[in-house]
């Protein structure tokens, strides 16, 4: 047979995509109950591991099961808020288990204003620990993570970052250094100015700045996005978390007047930006 | 086993190393090498894809249109290296995480076509299996050497336990690319001076 005809060689390529488009397909439906597990229990595992409850090396080793039974044993509740940090729906935390995880549309969400943001509840050594996550554009692919806070919302406890293409041995390192994610234990958010309430600085934070953390040697493009991902996260956040350290402090932070001087400055930030 | 099959076997490994003979390979051989596990799990996952990619395109051999028949090769290569990813995604989520985006690199390693083009074109299924498993073995022994230097020497640890003494200062050059071209320059040197036959005049 002429193998080099041209309606043979159309076929032959046709019928080649065709079959293995279908193995690939029936391949990936068959497949995807237990990488959905996977991805379910890696967030998770990142929540646990930012909470201060395992390292993430011991959750990985642990497997799917226990974390999230785990989970099931530690959190006390989950749910959904608004632009003005109000809650608007209950995410199921027994069974099977609900996260809002689709960070990528929730960031679309926090640009139109609209968005749907989690907030995980977990209950350590009887205190609650207040768990968020962030996302955003690193160097090469997306970046993500989750910041857990103290009951009040005021200190941060703890974070985990994770990233998808970030450089090995650079950029990566938001995921593999320990050093980096300690640094933010203890830190605040900077209510007073939600435009850019946690800086990741590169040369060294400032000493005495509770908002601001080393950025990483070589990975500054990642750090940067990171930067900007805590930004916005945090910004969408901060309704909610003032709320928390309001009544949690009894207005402690309106009694010295930071809560107006913060709204001042958003308002002159706008106008700024109108004017510009 | 026959004479042929065994030198087709047994060739890559050493003789004629993809990497250090044929020297394909050497982009991912840089960037999977800063740990064993991975290097292993990468080896395994080239193994895999050369072995199966071969015998597949061995089996369509006498059917492939000789104008595309770099086009059909890439579709089998590329359909066994996803498969590969998801299987990984399946059942070892945490080192598909770690190899991230190599694995889907491994469609451009020039192992894999390499050996379609230069055997599998050519023989029958079985022994063309057998070739690309063999160039895998190979390119993964070299893989693993290289690798073990790196964790040794760059973090102290082999698949992740502690072997140096805590006072040993980790060498953060050899976690960085160019020393895995420094690493396997010396094993190629080291071939070359025990295979004569593979030295310039």
């Amino acid at each position: 047979m002429n193998t080099n005809n041209n309606v043979y060689t159309i076929v032959y390529t046709t019928i080649i995509v065709v079959v293995a488009a279908a193995i690939l397909a029936i391949a990936a439906m068959a497949l995807k109950p237990k990488q959905d597990a996977n991805i379910k229990a890696e967030t998770i595992s990142q929540m646990l591991t930012a909470a201060g409850f395992a390292s993430k090396e011991d959750l990985a080793k642990q497997g799917n099961d226990q974390v999230l039974a785990m989970y099931s044993a530690n959190i006390k509740n989950a749910f959904l808020i608004d632009a003005e940090g109000n809650k608007t729906g209950e995410l199921e935390t027994e069974g099977s288990i609900e996260l809002q995880d689709n960070l990528k549309q929730e960031n679309k969400n926090i640009a139109s204003g609209n968005p749907s943001l989690p907030v995980y509840v977990f209950e350590k050594d009887g205190a609650e620990v207040n768990v968020i996550p962030c996302y955003g554009a690193g160097l090469w692919g997306p970046i993500w993570g989750y910041i857990a806070f103290n009951a009040d919302c005021t200190e941060i406890l703890g974070a985990y970052f994770d990233h998808e293409s970030e450089t090995p041995g650079l950029g990566a390192k938001i995921k593999d250094e320990a050093w980096f994610r300690e640094q933010f234990k203890g830190k605040k958010v900077n209510f007073s100015k939600p435009d850019d309430a946690f800086n990741i600085v590169k040369g060294g934070a400032p000493a005495g700045d509770d908002s601001a953390v080393d950025a990483i040697t070589g990975a500054t493009m990642t750090c940067n996005g990171l930067d900007a991902a805590l930004d916005t996260w945090f910004k969408a956040y901060i309704p909610f978390l003032q709320k928390k350290a309001g009544s949690a402090a009894g207005d402690a932070c309106c009694e010295d007047g930071c809560c107006e001087e913060g709204c001042d400055q958003e308002h002159n930030h706008e106008h700024n930006h109108q004017e510009g | 086993m026959n004479e042929d099959l065994k030198k087709t076997l047994l060739n890559p490994i050493f003789k004629g190393n993809p990497i250090t003979v044929l020297v394909l390979g050497i982009c991912s051989s840089l960037a999977v090498t800063v740990q064993l596990k991975g290097a292993c799990v990468m080896a395994l996952s080239v193994i895999i894809v050369t072995g199966l990619s071969s015998f597949v395109v061995s089996l369509l051999r006498n059917s492939i249109p000789n104008r595309v028949r770099i086009i059909v090769q890439l579709v089998v290569v590329a359909m066994m290296v996803i498969l590969v990813d998801q299987v990984l995604k399946a059942y070892a989520y945490s080192i598909d995480k770690q190899l991230s985006v190599y694995i889907g690199l491994i469609i451009t390693n020039c192992i894999v076509m390499g050996r379609i083009e230069a055997f599998a074109l050519g023989n029958k299924p079985i022994p063309s299996l057998l070739d690309g498993l063999a160039n895998g073995a190979g390119y993964g022994m070299i893989l693993i050497i290289v690798a073990f230097f790196r964790e040794l020497l760059g973090s102290g640890t082999l698949f992740g336990l502690r072997v140096l003494p805590a006072s040993y200062v980790p060498n953060n050059l050899v976690i960085l690319p160019p020393m895995a071209l420094i690493i396997l320059g010396c094993i190629v040197w080291v071939q070359r001076s025990i295979q004569k036959d593979l030295q310039e005049k």
